[in-house]
């Protein structure tokens, strides 16, 4: 029992605050006769320190109240049943994922995110603490606050993402193909490993998940992001996702220093390397 | 046992501190596309000769790019002053630049501090082997990549560190807000770019070698670009709490413009390269060993340590 509040304090902090701003706000209509900037380098700026103020981090569908999670609307926009289209025989999986979580002890905790390892992407958009772009003329940085993650995203490569050679070329977060596209910033990612989820709800995918990102400016302080998952092993179709993203004014990125809190909660992070362990 | 220990635990520090600069070189490996995010090693031409400063459209110095002070190679991760080599660097000359004598001006409780944080079976509390933050000094002894945003200046370091330079504010945050790597803010005098922190959480450490200072430091680096390719950088660091006076040190050589071809192209590469991702702590097992020693030494819990006037 000693490892419930952490087990909270870990996984749902940055929550609380977040479960005031409905799920509709993903629908947030474009700002009328808003035109987008452009960075010196002619693209669509879409610079500056960002947040998804929402409760897609919990459970990216539709859902009841759980313990430490509020109930709310979900984000999937396709297919129009808000549903994740699970093969039949995936399902058991993301039950078992979840069944994994209800525990007070992080360290078997079957969240990937308990141990502090990568998010992978999308999640590490609606994990609920802000992150910035930085934009120059051959890529487009993304700093996160949440552990200090970050990733570059090239713009204009589009050579072929590298054989996996057996797991070598595999990324927690993927890696990335960016593009402009109007005034979106599009971003292609592959070679994903299958260690990641896309919530607490245990939403899980393969190695074989492609991912695109689209990042639109729809008001001088709103992102639209959406994401788009194709999975065969998973999933039967691809599926989409949608959200606003906020523009942080009042502060830049802080810390958020995953591994030190465990440190200083007492769980060392010297426990065993366990996410590539066969089942 | 003692004995037998600090053996292990020098290895397993070996192992880990190596881990922590180079392991992931070999973990990741580059495949066969032909772009950069992923594709072949690039060769390219070596570092074209120096010019005149390039500057921003406002006539400021324009730092943009890769710089590196490593000089002809790692020396100073562990020893800021006089050391011969060993532990996989090289032997260097002290990097203290005043005062004279190039010895750190420590409090005598902070010198004995730092001496316990030195010996070998006292390395696990280190947090860059926990895959946790630099110091802001510490990372200069690698390269860092230079870029604009919104007015400010961003400089990305080792591993998952972007500092974000905040060029516009004038005063600090408030003194309860705590970060690794403390508040920067930036100004221009002439062609230096100046940065002073303040509100560190004193957890840092400055060298494997156990140097630090506390949570109550004020730190002042001047960043000054002298020709196209060359930016001399120097740290002066102000704590009353651990040293008797202020002092200032510098990078082993001057902070040098990487290029495909650089001598340090392989590290600076890692902070162009989409394709490098900065996992340390997924799968960190060695820190298991230094753990297992560090808990014999001590009885299960941390070493008894204060810094006076140190925020907890």
């Amino acid at each position: 029992m000693r490892f419930i509040t952490p087990a909270i304090l870990i996984l749902a902090t940055a929550g609380a605050a977040a479960s005031f701003v409905p799920a509709v706000a993903a629908q947030a209509p474009a700002v009328q006769g808003w035109v987008p900037g452009k960075t010196s380098d002619g693209y669509p700026n879409i610079e500056g320190v960002w947040r998804a103020w929402n409760l897609a981090k919990y459970d990216l569908e539709d859902h009841g109240a759980k313990p430490g999670v509020p109930a709310g609307r979900g984000f999937v926009v396709d297919p129009a049943d808000g549903k994740i289209p699970y093969k039949p025989e995936m399902l058991a999986r993301r039950q078992k994922n979840y069944e994994g979580t209800r525990t007070t002890d992080i360290l078997v905790n079957s969240d990937p995110l308990a141990k502090c390892y990568m998010p992978g992407v999308p999640r590490l958009t609606y994990l609920g603490w802000p992150f910035q772009i930085i934009q120059d003329k051959q890529d487009v940085n993304f700093t996160y606050e949440w552990s200090h993650k970050k990733r570059i995203v090239p713009i204009g490569d589009t050579s072929p993402l590298p054989d996996p050679e057996g797991g070598l070329n595999l990324r927690w977060n993927g890696m990335a193909r960016g593009r402009y596209d109007g005034n979106s910033l599009v971003v292609t990612l592959g070679n994903f490993n299958p260690y990641t989820w896309f919530d607490m709800a245990g939403n899980f995918h393969s190695d074989a998940l492609t991912v695109v990102e689209r990042y639109t400016p729809i008001g001088p302080d709103t992102l639209q992001y959406e994401a788009t998952m194709t999975d065969p092993n998973v999933f039967t179709r691809p599926w989409t996702i949608r959200m606003v993203l906020q523009r942080q004014k009042e502060i830049g990125l802080l810390d958020y220093e995953c591994t030190a809190m465990l440190d200083d909660l007492g769980i060392h992070h010297t426990f065993p390397r366990d996410f590539d362990v066969q089942q | 046992m003692q004995n037998r220990a600090s053996i292990v635990l020098s290895i397993a520090v070996l192992v880990g501190g190596l881990a922590v600069v180079s392991t992931p070189a070999l973990a990741q490996g580059r495949g066969g596309g032909g772009g950069r995010g992923g594709g072949a090693p690039r060769v390219a031409p070596a570092l074209p000769p120096a010019g005149p400063i390039p500057r921003t459209a406002d006539g400021k110095p324009n730092l943009e790019g890769v710089f590196s002070g490593m000089g002809s190679g790692l020396t100073h991760t562990v020893i800021l002053e006089d050391h011969t080599s060993g532990f996989g660097i090289r032997g260097g000359k002290s990097l203290i630049t005043d005062p004279a004598n190039g010895v750190i001006p420590y409090q005598p409780w902070a010198l004995v501090e730092r001496n316990k944080r030195r010996e070998d079976v006292n390395a696990y509390e280190d947090p860059v082997g926990h895959c946790e933050f630099y110091d802001i000094g510490r990372l200069h002894s690698f390269a860092q990549r230079f870029m604009y945003t919104g007015g400010n200046i961003a400089i990305a370091g080792q591993e998952q560190i972007v500092r974000i330079i905040d060029m516009n504010r004038k005063q600090h945050l408030p003194a309860s807000i705590r970060l690794w790597n403390g508040d920067p803010i930036g100004r221009w005098e002439g062609d230096t770019l100046v940065i002073d922190t303040t509100n560190f959480n004193g957890r840092t450490r400055m060298a494997l070698g156990g140097d630090f200072y506390s949570a109550n430091a004020h730190i002042v680096e001047r960043y000054t670009m002298v020709d196209s390719n060359t930016i001399n950088w120097t740290m002066t660091v102000d704590d009353p709490t651990v040293f008797t006076r202020p002092w200032t040190f510098t990078t082993a050589a001057p902070m040098i413009r990487q290029v495909d071809g650089s001598n340090d192209w392989n590290r600076a590469l890692r902070l162009l390269d989409p394709a490098w991702e900065h996992d340390c702590h997924e799968g960190n097992v060695v820190l298991r060993h230094m753990r297992n020693v560090y808990e014999q030494t001590w009885g299960g819990k941390p070493r008894p340590q204060t810094v006076p006037g140190s925020v907890p």
